[in-house]
C-alpha cells in the first residue's frame, strides 16, 4: 500500500509517496534525492544513517517514513547555513582530519550536533559515550574527538560573544 | 630507472604542512557522489542469488518462476554468461594473481557464492524473485580448512593450480646455511601462530551501477581501488576495446585493499544492464560484504629460531599456510610477500622459509592492509620478545640490537635505506618512558587484585608498493591553464586517504604555486592517465614521484612563456608562490595568471607536464608501544595508551598520514582482540555476518593514541624521500599487544583474536598446573 507522507526535511516540506514498509533512510535517499545520509548497514548496527527526528537522533534505517509523517526532518544536507557557512562542525571535521572516507561523516556529524545540542562542553568521555553508535573504519576516533571538542570550544565562544554583545 | 632530481631543499612551502583537504567539503556537507548515490533515469536493482551448499555441481537452474514475476526484467545463471577464465585480482599480469574464476560458474565452492542474477524493478522484488529460482545441487564433499584440504585424498575444489589444492606452487626462500646457524646457536625456540579471519569492514558496502550506450559503450561507476584493472578486465571478459569501457569512481567509502578485485558482482552488473538495456545497480547489503568481500587469510605457522646468548639470531625456519577460502584472489601475492617478509625485520643470515596458500571451501581472502606481512610479523616479533624473556633482557633492546637497517638487503632483494626501525624503537623508548613502565612494581593492588598492568612493544616494516610482485607505474598530467589555475589528472583512487591532498601539495611545491591553485580531476579512466591502483602504500610515493615529474615540466613551460613573453631569459626567473620574480631584480613580477595570458592575441598556451615513474621499492618502518590493563577475572583486556613511532621517510600531510596510522591502530586492536569472521568449520557456514556479531572497536574502546612520525630514513626514490604509511600501522600493533597481554598475566599467546575465553582458559589451565 502506497501512501501519501510529509515530511519537514531541513525546513523543507516534502510530499513522497511511500509503501507503508520503506524506511525513511530509503526515503531520504530514494524518494527526496537527499543522499547525504548513507546506508551502511541498513539493521541499525553501525550509525551512518543517522539523523534528527524532532531534534532526537534516530538511525533512519530503522524507521519507517510513515511513522516520519509530519515530524521535523534534519540531515547533514541542512547543517550548512542558506548562506553556504559551514557549520562549527563540518569546518572542525575538515581542519582536523575527522572526515577520511566520508561514508561514516554524516551521521556522525548529526550525532555530534545533538551531542553539543544536549551538551555544549561534553567531557571526552561523554564525547566517546555519545558517539558508541556510530562506527568509523578509518580514523581510529581520534581525529573526530579532536574535531567535535575543537567545535564545541568555537560554538561556546560564539555563543558568548552573542550573549556580550 | 628514472629517479627524479635530488632534493636540494630543506625548506618547503606546503610539503609538511597539514594544508586544509577542500576534497572533503563535500563528504562533510552531504554533497559527495558515491556509487550508491547515483540514480539514472530507468534504473533497476540487481541481486544475487547464493548457494546455501559449500561445494556442488548444479545440476539444474529453473529460472522460470523468477522471469515471470512483474518487475523482473532479466535472470542471468551460468547458461547466459561469457565462460572466460579470468583473474579475481586484476593486478596486470602478475605472479600474485591467478586465473580461476568464471562470472559464474556450474559448480559452486563456498556457501554464498553467487549462481545467477536478477534485474527488477525494485530491490524487493529482485530479493523476491531470488527465492523463486530453483537450483537442484549434486552435493560434493567440502573442506573448511587447510589441514583437511591438504589431506590426501581430499575433494579436489578446482582444476587449475598445482594441484592438491594449493593456489601456487609452494614459496621456498632460503638463504645461509640454517643447519649451521641452528648448530651455533646457544637456545632454540620454537612455536606455533595462528590467526583468525578479520575483515575490512570499509562503512560502504561494495556497490557498482552500470549503463550501456547505444554504441554499445558501457559505463560502469564502482567502489574500486583500481579503476584501470576493472575496465581491462571488463573488457577482456566481456570481449571488448578498453574504449568502450569507462569506469567511474568519485568518492568511495573505503576499501583498505580489499576492493581492489573485480567482483563477481561488477561482472553480473555490467551483464544485466546489457541484458535489460536500462541502468543497474548492485549494491551488497552489509550481510554480502562479509559473505561475498574480502578478508584477510587466516594462517598456521611454524617458527623456530637459534638464538646466541648475546641476543644475536643465528637461523630462522619457517613455514606457513594461508587460507585462500574458494578462490585464489590475492593468495599467490600475500604468500610471496608474506613468505619473503620473514627474512627481514630483525636480521638473521641463514633463513629457510615456506609459504604455501591452500583452497577451502569457505569465502574468498583477498588483498587487506598488511597483506601477508600483518601474520608472519606477529609470529616474528612474539618470538624476539620470547627470546629477551629467555635472556632476562628488555625486549625494546633486544629488538634494536636486531633491527634490520642500512647494509641490510629488504625482502624485496633492495638495500634497505637508513636505519628507520631502530630510530622508531629508541624514539618509543624514551617518549613512552618504556624503562620506568616496565619496572613499575607488578604486585597487584590488593584491593583489585584481579586488574593487571602491561606493557609490550611491536615492530614491523613494509613496502612502499607492489614491487617486485608488480612492476609498477605512476603517471600525472599537470596542465596550466589560461588563468593561472592548475589542474591535475591522476588515476589514483581517493579510498579516504587524502592522496589526492597530498598530490596536490607535491605539485603546488614543485610547480611553485599556491595550493589553493590546484584541483585535482580523477576517477574517469577516459579523462586521467592510466594507473595501477591504489593499493601497496604507493600512491604517495609512486604517483606522487609522477605528480612531481608533471610538476616541474609544467614549471619550465610557464618559466618559457613568461621568458618569452618579459623578454628575460627563462635562467632569470623564479616561481615562488604562483608569481615569477626576476633574479637580481626585485619588484619585477609577472603572475602566473599574467605568464598564461593573452599573447599575440592568443589567450593561453597548452601547457602541460607529463609525468611517469617506475620506481623500485622503499621501506617504511615502525614501533609500537602499549599499555594494557587486563581482567583476570573477566578475561577482558583494555588497551590503555598506544605510542605508535613511525618512520614514513618526508610526511607530506602530517594530520593525514597521523590519520592513516590512528586507523590502522583501531583495526590492528579488532585483530588482536575482538575481530574474526567465523566460518563453521563443520559446515561452511557464516556464523557473525553482521557487525553487532563481528566486534570492532568503537569509540568508547579506543585508547589514547600519542602518534609520532618520524622522518628517520627517507628514501629517494620517493618524492622529496616520501615512502607509503598506509598499510604499516596495522601491522606492529598487534604483537605488542601480544607482547602487552604477556608482561601483564605472564601468559604467552601465539594466535589472534585473543579473547576473553582464551585469557581465562589460559589462567585457569595455570592454576591448574
Amino acid at each position: 500500500m502506497k501512501q501519501i507522507v510529509e515530511l519537514i526535511i531541513n525546513g523543507d516540506s516534502h510530499d513522497v509517496i511511500v509503501e507503508e514498509h520503506r524506511s525513511l533512510l530509503d526515503t531520504l535517499r530514494e524518494e527526496a534525492g537527499l543522499t547525504g545520509t548513507k546506508k551502511g548497514c541498513d539493521v541499525g548496527d553501525c550509525g551512518a544513517c543517522t539523523v534528527l527526528v524532532d531534534g532526537q537522533p534516530v538511525n533512519a534505517c530503522l524507521m519507517l517514513a510513515v511513522e516520519a509523517s509530519g515530524k521535523r526532518v534534519e540531515t547533514v544536507e541542512g547543517l550548512q547555513s542558506a548562506s553556504g557557512a559551514l557549520h562549527p562542525l563540518q569546518d572542525a571535521f575538515m581542519r582536523h582530519g575527522a572526515s577520511q572516507c566520508g561514508f561514516c561523516t554524516p551521521g556522525i556529524l548529526m550525532m555530534a550536533r545533538q551531542l553539543l545540542e544536549e551538551n555544549p562542553d561534553p567531557t571526552d568521555e561523554e564525547i566517546r559515550f555519545g558517539l558508541s553508535g556510530n562506527i568509523c573504519r578509518c580514523t581510529g576516533y581520534t581525529k573526530i574527538f579532536d574535531a567535535i571538542r575543537s567545535a564545541a570550544q568555537e560554538m561556546r565562544t560564539t555563543r558568548e560573544t552573542e550573549v556580550t554583545l | 630507472m628514472n629517479m627524479p632530481t635530488p632534493n636540494l631543499k630543506n625548506e618547503f612551502r606546503i610539503i609538511g604542512k597539514s594544508v586544509k583537504r577542500e576534497d572533503v567539503i563535500e563528504k562533510v556537507t552531504g554533497a559527495g557522489s558515491y556509487v550508491s548515490d547515483l540514480k539514472p533515469v530507468g534504473m533497476l536493482y540487481g541481486k544475487i542469488k547464493r548457494a546455501d551448499v559449500a561445494h556442488a555441481r548444479i545440476r539444474r537452474i529453473d529460472v522460470s518462476k523468477a522471469l515471470a514475476y512483474p518487475g523482473v526484467k532479466a535472470v542471468l545463471t551460468h547458461e547466459d554468461v561469457p565462460r572466460v577464465l579470468h583473474y579475481g585480482s586484476p593486478h596486470p599480469r602478475s605472479a600474485s594473481c591467478t586465473k580461476d574464476q568464471f562470472i559464474l560458474d556450474n559448480k559452486v565452492r563456498f556457501i554464498g557464492e553467487g549462481v545467477a542474477a536478477v534485474a527488477a524493478i525494485s530491490e524487493e522484488i529482485a530479493d523476491e524473485a531470488l527465492d523463486l529460482i530453483e537450483v537442484d545441487y549434486e552435493e560434493l564433499p567440502a573442506v573448511f580448512t587447510p589441514e583437511e584440504a591438504i589431506r590426501p585424498g581430499a575433494p579436489l575444489i578446482h582444476d587449475v593450480g598445482p594441484g592438491g589444492n594449493l593456489v601456487l606452487e609452494p614459496v621456498r626462500v632460503e638463504r645461509g646455511d640454517v643447519e649451521k646457524g641452528f648448530a651455533e646457536a646457544d637456545f632454540v625456540l620454537e612455536g606455533e601462530f595462528s590467526g583468525g579471519r578479520p575483515v575490512p569492514a570499509y562503512m560502504e558496502p561494495n556497490v557498482c551501477l552500470a549503463d550501456w550506450d547505444g554504441s554499445n559503450k558501457l559505463t560502469f561507476w564502482t567502489s574500486t581501488q583500481t579503476a584501470f584493472m576493472v575496465r581491462g578486465i571488463l573488457a577482456e571478459v566481456l570481449g571488448l576495446p578498453v574504449n568502450k569501457v569507462r569506469v567511474l569512481v568519485d568518492h568511495m567509502g573505503g576499501g583498505f585493499g580489499a576492493k581492489q578485485d573485480c567482483f563477481q558482482h561488477e561482472f553480473l552488473c555490467a551483464l544485466l544492464a546489457k541484458a535489460t538495456r536500462r541502468p543497474v545497480r548492485m549494491e551488497f547489503t552489509r550481510r554480502e560484504t562479509f559473505i561475498a568481500g574480502r578478508s584477510r587469510h587466516p594462517f598456521k605457522l611454524w617458527l623456530k629460531q637459534g638464538f646466541r646468548n648475546d641476543g644475536t639470531i643465528t637461523a630462522r625456519d619457517m613455514k606457513i599456510v594461508y587460507d585462500s577460502g574458494a578462490y585464489g584472489s590475492h593468495g599467490p601475492g600475500v604468500t610471496i610477500v608474506g613468505t619473503n617478509s620473514a627474512t627481514s625485520l630483525y636480521r638473521c643470515e641463514n633463513v629457510r622459509l615456506d609459504g604455501r596458500c591452500v583452497y577451502t571451501n569457505t569465502p574468498i581472502a583477498g588483498a587487506f592492509r598488511g597483506y601477508g606481512v600483518v601474520q608472519t610479523y606477529y609470529a616474528l616479533d612474539i618470538q624476539m620478545d620470547e627470546a629477551a624473556e629467555r635472556l632476562g633482557v628488555d625486549p625494546a633492546d633486544l629488538k634494536r640490537k636486531n633491527a634490520v637497517g642500512e647494509g641490510d638487503i629488504a625482502p624485496s632483494g633492495h638495500p634497505i635505506v637508513g636505519r628507520g626501525l631502530e630510530a622508531c624503537i629508541e624514539h618509543g623508548i624514551a617518549g613512552f618512558d618504556w624503562k620506568a613502565r616496565r619496572s613499575l612494581d607488578r604486585r597487584p593492588d590488593p584491593s583489585r587484585p584481579h586488574i593487571r598492568k602491561g606493557w609490550g612493544v611491536g615492530c614491523e616494516m613494509h613496502g612502499s608498493s607492489a614491487y617486485p610482485g608488480i612492476k609498477e607505474q605512476g603517471n600525472a598530467v599537470v596542465k596550466v591553464n589560461e588563468d593561472g589555475s592548475i589542474t591535475l589528472m591522476t588515476g589514483a583512487a581517493g579510498l579516504g586517504t587524502g592522496a589526492h591532498t597530498a598530490l596536490a601539495q607535491i605539485v603546488a611545491e614543485e610547480l611553485g604555486v599556491l595550493f589553493e591553485s590546484v584541483s585535482v580531476v580523477h576517477g574517469d579512466t577516459d579523462a586521467v592517465p592510466w594507473d595501477i591502483g591504489a593499493f601497496a602504500s604507493h600512491t604517495t610515493y609512486l604517483v606522487g614521484s609522477a605528480a612531481r615529474i608533471a610538476a616541474g615540466k609544467a614549471h619550465s613551460g610557464v618559466l618559457e612563456r613568461a621568458s618569452a613573453k618579459a623578454n628575460v631569459p627563462v635562467e632569470e626567473l623564479m616561481l615562488v608562490d604562483g608569481v615569477i620574480h626576476v633574479t637580481g631584480q626585485p619588484g619585477l613580477t609577472m603572475t602566473v595568471a599574467e605568464a598564461m595570458g593573452p599573447s599575440k592575441g592568443i589567450p593561453a598556451a597548452n601547457i602541460l607536464g607529463k609525468g611517469t615513474y617506475e620506481p623500485t621499492k622503499s621501506y617504511s618502518f615502525a614501533a609500537h608501544f602499549v599499555e594494557v590493563t587486563v581482567d583476570t577475572g573477566t578475561g577482558l583486556v583494555q588497551v590503555d595508551r598506544v605510542m605508535p613511532v613511525h618512520d614514513v621517510g618526508k610526511v607530506i600531510h602530517p594530520i593525514a598520514a597521523q590519520g592513516q596510522i590512528e586507523g590502522g591502530i583501531q583495526q590492528g586492536i579488532g585483530h588482536t582482540l575482538t575481530e574474526d569472521y567465523v566460518i563453521d568449520t563443520t559446515n561452511g557456514r557464516s556464523l557473525n555476518a553482521g557487525l553487532v556479531d563481528y566486534k570492532m572497536p568503537l569509540s568508547m574502546d579506543m585508547p589514547e593514541i600519542d602518534t609520532v612520525i618520524l622522518e628517520a630514513a627517507p628514501d629517494p626514490s620517493g618524492p622529496w624521500g616520501a615512502k607509503g604509511v598506509g598499510e604499516d600501522p596495522i601491522i606492529a600493533i598487534g604483537p605488542a599487544i601480544a607482547n602487552a597481554i604477556h608482561d601483564a598475566i605472564g601468559v604467552r599467546f601465539r594466535h589472534y583474536p585473543i579473547t576473553p575465553e582464551d585469557i581465562l582458559n589460559a589462567l585457569k589451565q595455570r592454576e591448574d598446573q
